[in-house]
């Protein structure tokens, strides 16, 4: 998998990958996800990678993108008829 | 806006593709190392739809020649801001992305999706590549022209590399994967390794 932008996120974003890997080929592509097994790793990862989007400013640049993004959760989340 | 468009298949079944789709810009890719970083921001699995939807953020090292940043400003990484919908009863992955660095002076968005190959849905996936890009800095319409077309033509170069780079992804990820059922079956057949739990 990938490098975190912060170096210091690096460990516990591997461990996350990982399980999120094993998830999506063992669990959810097989339709049998129940619970998010990863989620405390995820949690400790965000917390990491939180501050150091914060530290870079770049937490304001992700607000901008997230707000030009509307449409595209519109069009790809929409529910099949 | 000039727009960039392309598609093409692999010979891997969608469930294949789309598992190494999370892997394609880690070590076993040789052909992008300008792509640095892939951090995921959110990921959530929608209840009614069942899509997962993951946010992520991708920072690549800047490649625009002199010229471009010389006039667009110049900065050593850019970031792309990245969503991603996987519909497993559709068997369909959309990646969407746009620019966050300079984007008061161009707009790049792309949306990438793969399906399974109508020819051979369990063997192939077709991917497909859309982009549009535009220039918004204010200025002549000359210099707004050559900086779409220069993002235009860097697209149609990174296209073949991208093909390259994820082919490699697929084969180490198949060869993964079928180390790991043989690993599997000789612990099941014999007890020595399965004693030994590896």
């Amino acid at each position: 998998m990938s490098a975190s932008l912060a170096s210091e996120c690096n460990e516990v974003k591997e461990k996350y990958d990982n399980c999120f890997l094993r998830w999506y080929s063992e669990s959810f592509l097989r339709g049998t996800a129940t619970t998010d097994e990863c989620k405390p790793l995820f949690d400790q990862y965000e917390k990491c990678l939180k501050k150091a989007l914060k530290d870079r400013g770049i937490d304001n640049m992700i607000k901008e993108a997230r707000d030009d993004n509307m449409e595209n959760d519109a069009e790809h989340m929409k529910p099949r008829r | 806006m000039k727009i960039f468009q392309q598609s093409t298949e692999f010979d891997y079944s969608w469930e294949e593709v789309s598992i190494s789709n999370w892997r394609k810009y880690g070590p076993w890719n040789e052909k992008t190392p300008h792509v640095i970083a892939v951090d995921t921001l959110s990921r959530t699995v929608d209840t009614v739809t069942g899509i997962l939807r993951t946010e992520r953020l991708i920072t690549c090292k800047q490649s625009a020649p002199k010229w471009v940043t010389t006039i667009l400003g110049g900065a050593d990484t850019s970031l792309v801001y990245e969503t991603s919908y996987v519909d497993p009863a559709a068997k369909k992955v959309t990646l969407c992305s746009m620019n966050m660095t300079l984007s008061d002076l161009i707009s790049v968005r792309e949306t990438c999706i793969y399906t399974p190959a109508s020819s051979a849905p369990n063997a192939k996936t077709v991917f497909s590549q859309r982009a549009e890009i535009t220039a918004l800095c204010g200025g002549w319409q000359k210099i707004k022209n050559s900086i779409e077309q220069f993002t235009v033509e860097r697209f149609q170069q990174n296209a073949m590399k991208g093909k390259e780079g994820f082919e490699m992804v697929l084969e180490m990820s198949r060869k993964a994967f079928a180390e790991q059922r043989e690993l599997l079956r000789l612990q099941q057949d014999s007890p020595i390794l399965r004693e030994a739990k590896i």
